[in-house]
C-alpha cells in the first residue's frame, strides 16, 4: 500500500470508529466495543506498515491562507514519529483489549470506547503532524479527550473535579505554548516543522538568541503543563479518578507523553536555545526528585504510580535538555511499556479487591493474582532500572549523557531520583507481595483472559525492549555512543541500595513497615502533604481569581448597572415630579397663571 | 428574480401569509416558518456558492431609485462579509424556528414578530443605502421589546425596557452621526458606495466616528454599554436569545464595519487605540463576571460580552494598518460567524433545559449529565467552542485576532490570550456544578424528557457547522480574504 493510504488508515480509522460509535451505537455497547477494537487493530497494522517502509519526506497539503499566513497540514514520517506511532497504537490496542474485561459491567461502555478511540486519533495526529499549528490543535484535543476520560465517571464529584483540574492546569501551560507558536508565526510566517528546524535556514538562524530562548521557554511552559512538570504537575495525581485503563493510557503513550514528544520534535530548537535548555534541565531534575519523594510515602497504588510517572517524565526531559535525543526517545518508549504494564496490573488488583491501598491489596491476597503480580514485579524492576530490563538501558543512557556533557550536579540529582525510584517501587512490590498478615479468605479471583493477555504482552516488552536501543538509535538516524562501563557501577549501585532499603523497611520478616523517612518528621510531613503545593495554589492563584471575579461582579451590579438603573429611575422620578405641575384642578392652574402674570409684570416693570 | 431580493422577500412573504392565517392553525404556522427558514438557508447556500471570491467588491447588486430628491434608493448588494452574515442569519432563523417548535402561547404573534426581526437583519446585511440600512436596523431592533415582554421569563418587563432604552440610546447617537455624514459629503445621496468614494475631512471623521462606533457598539455589547445584553438574553425566549445574541449583536459589529470604518477610515484609525483598550477590558471583564453568575443564561450573556470583545478588538486592530491588519479583520469577521452559531447553540440548549425543568439556576442542578445526556453533551460542545478549543470554528477566529493583537500591542495580546484560561474557568464551573457530580433526585423526571427526534435537528445542524468550519477554515477564509484585502485597501 502506498504511504498516504497507510497514514490515513493509521490516523483516520480511530476517528471513524469514534464518530460511528457515538452517533449510531450508543445503545449497542457490544457492537461499539467490537468496532473500536477493530479500528485500533487497523491503526496498529498500518502504523507497523509505515515503520517497515521507513522514513520518507513529509507529506503536505494546503490548509488555508489568510493574509501572509499559509498553513499546511500533513504528516511527518521520520524515525521518531514512525516509532512512536507504533508505540501509541500498540499500547492503545493493549489497553482497549484490557478494557473489554475491566469495563464489562459499565453502563457507559460505548462512550468509554468511543472516547478511547478519539484519544488515539488525536494523539496519533499529533505525533505525525508536520505543521506546528496542526500539532497544537491535536495537542489540545489530546487534552480534551483526557478531560472526558478522567471525568468518565462524572457523577463522582471527585472525578469531575479532577477532570476540571487537569483541563485548567494544562490549559495554563497551553497559553504559554500558544503565545510561543504565535510568536514563531509572526517572525517567520511559517509553521512547517522541518523548515523551522532546518540548521541553515531555520528559526534559530533568523532571530536573536534572546528571542529564541523566550520562544523555547514559552513552548516549554506548554510541555510543563502536559508532561506534568513542577509547578504544573498537581493535576496528574488527581487524574487517577478516571478508570484505571485510562490512567494506563494517559501515563504511557498519550497525554503526558505528548509533552515529551513535542520536545523531541523541536529538539534542535531547544539545543539552539541554550539558556532555556538549562532551565528545562533544572526543572526536570527538581521534578524528578520532588515526585519521587511524594511517591515514597503515598499509600495509594495509583498515586504512587502517578508520581513515578511525573518523576520519569522528568528523566526524559533531562535527557533531552542535556542534549541526547536518543536517550529521551528511548526512555519515552521503554517507560510507555512498563508504565502501562504497571497500571494495568494495579487495575487487576483494584478490579478484584475494590481498594487502591497497597497494604489492603497485600492483605487481601494480592499476590495470588499470578499475572498481575508477575507484571508488577517485572514492570517495577524495569521502572527501578534493574538490569537487564528495559528501564535499565534507557536510564543508563540518560546518566551517560548527563555525565558526558558535564552536568554533574544534575547527574547527582538524577542518581538521587533513581535511588528513590528503586526504593518506592520495591516498597510497593513488598507491600503487595509480603503483607503483614496472611490473607483472610482463600477464594481466588479469576483474571479474565482479555485482561491477562495485554499484561503478558507488555511484560514481554518490558523485558526485551532494552535490547533494541541500537535499532531505535538507528531509526532516529543516530549512531549510538559507546560509553564507559564505569558509569554502570553507580547506576546499578543506587538501584541495589534502593531495593535493599525497601527490603529492610518493608520486605524482610518482621520488618518495621514504616519508611526510613518517617524518622525525619519534618521531611515526612512535607512529603506526605505533597510539599503543600496545592495549598499554595489555593491561597494564591485560586484566591486571587475568586476575589477579582467578586470585585468585578460587584462593579457590574452596583457601579455600571446600578448607575444605569439610577439614571433611568432618576428620569422617571423627574417625570413624575414634573407632572405635578398639571395638577388637574382649577385653583392650581389659576395659581400658575397668576404667578406667570406676576413674573411678566415684574419683568416689564423692571425694564 | 434577483437572489438577494428573493432572500429578503422570503420572510416578508412569510410574514404576510402568517398574518392572513387563522390563530388556531398552529401547526400550519410552524410549518410555514420552518419552510421559509429552510428556503432562506437554501438560497443563502446558493449565494455562497455563486459568489465569486476571486473578484473583490460588491456582487449581486440591485439598484432601484426610490426618493430621488434626497438620494434614497433601494440598493442591495453583498461582499464576502455580507455573504457569510446572510448565511448566519438564515441558519439561526431556521434552527430558531425548530427550537421554538413546542411553543403554545400566541404562536402566530410570536412567529410574526420573529420573522419581522429576521427581515430587518437580512435587510441590514444587504443594504448599500444608508437610509435603508438604518431603516432595517430599527426593524430588527424594535420587535425585541414585545418578544421579551410577552414570551419572556423572569424579570421580563425590566429586561425588555432596559434593552429597548439602551438600543434606542444607541440609535440616538447613530442618527445624528449618519445625518452628519450625509450632509457633510454634500453628494445628495445615501448610497454607501458613493459615500465611500468621498474623502471626508479628517477633523470631521474624528468628530463623528465615536457616534457611529458607540451607537452601533451598544448593540455589539461594547463595554461599558453592555448591560442590556445579559439581562435581555436571560429574559428572552430561547429562539429570541438565539437571534439576539447570534445575529443581532453582529448587526452592531457589521454597522461599525460598513458605515464606521468604510466611510470614516481616518476617524477609525484615530480612535482605534482607545477602543482597543475598551475591547480588551470587555473580554477580560466579561469572563470574570461570567464566573460568578448563578443563572445559565447570564453566564452565556456575559460570555457573549467577552466574545464580542474579540470581534471589536479585531475590527480596531484592522484599521491600524499594520501587516497583520488582514488577519485581524479576517479573524473579526470569522468570529462574528462562529460566535453567532455557537451562541445560538448555547441558547437553544439552555432553553431546552429550561423548558423541561423551568429552572435556569446552575446550582439547582447537579449531575444533569446522567438525566439528560444528550442535551448536556450538546451544551458541552457549545461550551468547548466558547473556550476556543481547536476543531471548532471559534478557534480560528480567535487565533487570527490574537495573532494580530500580539503583533500590534503585545501586552494586550498576552492579556487576551490569558483570557482563554478565564473562559475555560467559567465554562468548567458550569459543567461541574450543573452537569457533573451526583445527580439531583429532584430532576429524575427529566430522564424521560431528554432531547430526541425533532429537537436534535437544529442542534445537530449548528454543531455540524461549528465542526465543519473548525476543520476546514478555508471555506470561510477563501471567501472573505479578497473582500478583506479590498476593504483594507483604503488604508
Amino acid at each position: 500500500m502506498d504511504t498516504l493510504t497507510l497514514i490515513l488508515l493509521t490516523t483516520i480509522s480511530p476517528l471513524a470508529c469514534f464518530i460511528i460509535a457515538i452517533i449510531f451505537l450508543i445503545q449497542q455497547p457490544k457492537a461499539a466495543q467490537g468496532l473500536v477494537l477493530f479500528g485500533s487493530a487497523v491503526s496498529l497494522l498500518s502504523a507497523i506498515g509505515l515503520l517497515v517502509q521507513g522514513p520518507i519526506e513529509p507529506l503536505r497539503f494546503l490548509w488555508f491562507q489568510s493574509g501572509a499566513i499559509q498553513l499546511q497540514f500533513g504528516f511527518i514520517l521520520d524515525g521518531s514519529s514512525l516509532m512512536f506511532g507504533v508505540v501509541v497504537t500498540f499500547i492503545t490496542a493493549c489497553i482497549m483489549l484490557y478494557s473489554v474485561g475491566y469495563m464489562a459491567q459499565d453502563p457507559g461502555k460505548t462512550r468509554y470506547f468511543a472516547m478511547l478511540s478519539f484519544f488515539a486519533w488525536s494523539m496519533l495526529s499529533f505525533v505525525y503532524a508536520v505543521d506546528l499549528l496542526q500539532s497544537f490543535i491535536f495537542w489540545e484535543l489530546v487534552g480534551l479527550s483526557s478531560f472526558f476520560l478522567i471525568g468518565f465517571w462524572f457523577e463522582k464529584p471527585e472525578a469531575a473535579a479532577a477532570a476540571r483540574k487537569a483541563f485548567l492546569m494544562t490549559r495554563v501551560g497551553d497559553v504559554g505554548l500558544f503565545i510561543g507558536i504565535l510568536l514563531i508565526l509572526q517572525l517567520v510566517h511559517s509553521f512547517d516543522i522541518p523548515s523551522l528546524l532546518d540548521p541553515q535556514t531555520g528559526l534559530s538562524t533568523q532571530i536573536s538568541p534572546n528571542l529564541l530562548n523566550a520562544i523555547a521557554l514559552l513552548i516549554f511552559i506548554g510541555i510543563m503543563g502536559k508532561s506534568a512538570q513542577f509547578p504544573l504537575h498537581t493535576w496528574l495525581p488527581d487524574a487517577m479518578e478516571g478508570p484505571t485503563p485510562v490512567s494506563a493510557l494517559l501515563h504511557s503513550a498519550t497525554m503526558v507523553a505528548a509533552g515529551v514528544f513535542l520536545m523531541i520534535r523541536l529538539h534542535p530548537l531547544f539545543m539552539a536555545a541554550q539558556d532555556t535548555a538549562l532551565i528545562v534541565l533544572g526543572i526536570a531534575t527538581f521534578t524528578a526528585i520532588l515526585a519521587s519523594t511524594i511517591a515514597m510515602v503515598d499509600t495509594d497504588i495509583k498515586k504512587v504510580l502517578a508520581y513515578s510517572s511525573i518523576s520519569q517524565l522528568g528523566f526524559m526531559l533531562m535527557a533531552l535538555a542535556a542534549g541526547s535525543l536518543f536517550a529521551g526517545v528511548f526512555h519515552l518508549i521503554t517507560h510507555a511499556f512498563f508504565k502501562a504494564l504497571l497500571f494495568l496490573c494495579s487495575g487487576i488488583y483494584i478490579h478484584a479487591y475494590h481498594t487502591n491501598s497497597m497494604a489492603e491489596i497485600g492483605r487481601s491476597g494480592g499476590r495470588r493474582l499470578k499475572a498481575a503480580t508477575l507484571g508488577l514485579i517485572i514492570g517495577g524492576a524495569a521502572l527501578s532500572g534493574v538490569p537487564p530490563l528495559a528501564g535499565f538501558w534507557s536510564k543508563e543512557e540518560i546518566f551517560a549523557q548527563l555525565g558526558h556533557n558535564g552536568f554533574n550536579i544534575y547527574m547527582a540529582g538524577a542518581f538521587l531520583a533513581a535511588f528513590l525510584t528503586a526504593y518506592y517501587t520495591f516498597r510497593m512490590i513488598f507491600l503487595i507481595t509480603k503483607p503483614d498478615q496472611t490473607p483472610a479468605s482463600d477464594h481466588s479471583h479469576p483474571e479474565p483472559m482479555n485482561m491477562k493477555a495485554p499484561v503478558l504482552l507488555l511484560t514481554l516488552g518490558a523485558i526485551i525492549l532494552g535490547f533494541f536501543g541500537a535499532s531505535i538509535a538507528e531509526g532516529l538516524g543516530l549512531i549510538p555512543q559507546h560509553h564507559s562501563v564505569i558509569l554502570m557501577i553507580p547506576t546499578v549501585g543506587v538501584v541495589i541500595l534502593g531495593i535493599l532499603i525497601a527490603y529492610l523497611d518493608y520486605g524482610r520478616d518482621n520488618a518495621p513497615r514504616a519508611g526510613f523517612i518517617s524518622k525525619i518528621a519534618p521531611l515526612n510531613t512535607l512529603f506526605t502533604n505533597k510539599w503543600y503545593i496545592d495549598e499554595v495554589y489555593r491561597v494564591t492563584i485560586v484566591a486571587i481569581t475568586h476575589a477579582l471575579s467578586r470585585i468585578l461582579h460587584w462593579i457590574e451590579n452596583h457601579v455600571l448597572d446600578g448607575n444605569y438603573d439610577r439614571f433611568g429611575l432618576g428620569i422617571l422620578r423627574t417625570g413624575a415630579k414634573s407632572t405635578r405641575v398639571q395638577g388637574g384642578w382649577m385653583q392650581l392652574y389659576l395659581g400658575w397663571a397668576i404667578i406667570l402674570l406676576a413674573v411678566v409684570a415684574l419683568y416689564l416693570g423692571l425694564r | 428574480m434577483p437572489l438577494l431580493s428573493s432572500i429578503l422577500l422570503t420572510p416578508v412573504i412569510t410574514l404576510i401569509i402568517l398574518l392572513l392565517m387563522p390563530q388556531r392553525a398552529v401547526r400550519g404556522i410552524r410549518l410555514i416558518c420552518a419552510l421559509s427558514g429552510l428556503l432562506t438557508c437554501v438560497l443563502s447556500l446558493q449565494l455562497w456558492t455563486s459568489y465569486d471570491p476571486t473578484t473583490s467588491g460588491i456582487q449581486f447588486e440591485e439598484l432601484i431609485p426610490w426618493v430621488a430628491a434626497i438620494g434614497i434608493s433601494y440598493h442591495l448588494g453583498v461582499d464576502g462579509f455580507g455573504v457569510i452574515l446572510v448565511m448566519l442569519n438564515s441558519i439561526v432563523y431556521f434552527t430558531g424556528v425548530l427550537t421554538m417548535w413546542d411553543l403554545e402561547e400566541r404562536v402566530k404573534e410570536y412567529f410574526a414578530f420573529m420573522v419581522l426581526l429576521v427581515i430587518g437583519v437580512f435587510g441590514v446585511f444587504m443594504s448599500l443605502d444608508l437610509f435603508f440600512f438604518f431603516f432595517f436596523y430599527e426593524i430588527a431592533v424594535v420587535p425585541m421589546y414585545p418578544l421579551i415582554l410577552i414570551w419572556g421569563s423572569g424579570n421580563r418587563a425590566y429586561a425588555g425596557m432596559k434593552l429597548m432604552l439602551f438600543l434606542l440610546a444607541g440609535s440616538a447617537l447613530l442618527f445624528p452621526g449618519l445625518l452628519a455624514i450625509y450632509h457633510h459629503a454634500g453628494l445628495n445621496t445615501f448610497d454607501i458606495i458613493a459615500l465611500s468614494a468621498h474623502t471626508f475631512d479628517p477633523q470631521f471623521q474624528i468628530f463623528v466616528y465615536p457616534f457611529i462606533y458607540v451607537g452601533f457598539g451598544v448593540l455589539a455589547g461594547l463595554f461599558p454599554f453592555h448591560g442590556w445584553s445579559p439581562t435581555g438574553h436571560v429574559a428572552a425566549p430561547s429562539a429570541v436569545s438565539m437571534l439576539h445574541a447570534g445575529v443581532l449583536m453582529k448587526l452592531g459589529a457589521f454597522g461599525i464595519l460598513t458605515v464606521g470604518i468604510r466611510l470614516l477610515p481616518e476617524g477609525a484609525a484615530y480612535w482605534a487605540p482607545t477602543f482597543v483598550v475598551l475591547a480588551v477590558i470587555g473580554i477580560i471583564y466579561g469572563a470574570y463576571v461570567a464566573m460568578r453568575q448563578t443563572d445559565f443564561k447570564f453566564v452565556i450573556g456575559f460570555s457573549s460580552v467577552s466574545h464580542m470583545g474579540i470581534v471589536l478588538l479585531g475590527l480596531n486592530l484592522a484599521v491600524l494598518g499594520s501587516v497583520v491588519a488582514i488577519d485581524a479583520l479576517n479573524g473579526a469577521v470569522f468570529q462574528m460567524f462562529a460566535h453567532g452559531i455557537m451562541t445560538a447553540l448555547f441558547f437553544s440548549t439552555a432553553g431546552y433545559i429550561y423548558d423541561k425543568s423551568h429552572s435556569k439556576t446552575i446550582g439547582d442542578f447537579g449531575g444533569l449529565g446522567v438525566q439528560m445526556p444528550r442535551a448536556v453533551s450538546i451544551f458541552i460542545v457549545a461550551g468547548l467552542c466558547g473556550a476556543g478549543l481547536p476543531g471548532l470554528a471559534s478557534f480560528w477566529a480567535e487565533l487570527l485576532v490574537f495573532l494580530a493583537a500580539l503583533k500590534t500591542y503585545p501586552i494586550a495580546g498576552v492579556i487576551v490570550i490569558l483570557g482563554l484560561v478565564l473562559t475555560a474557568v467559567y465554562i468548567m464551573r458550569v459543567f461541574n456544578l450543573a452537569f457533573f457530580g451526583a445527580p439531583n433526585p429532584k430532576w429524575e423526571n427529566l430522564k424521560a424528557q431528554d432531547m430526541s427526534g425533532l429537537h436534535l435537528i437544529p442542534r445537530a445542524i449548528l454543531i455540524a457547522v461549528l465542526v465543519i468550519f473548525g476543520f476546514v477554515p478555508r471555506l470561510m477564509l477563501d471567501l472573505i480574504n479578497s473582500t478583506t484585502i479590498a476593504f483594507l485597501g483604503n488604508f
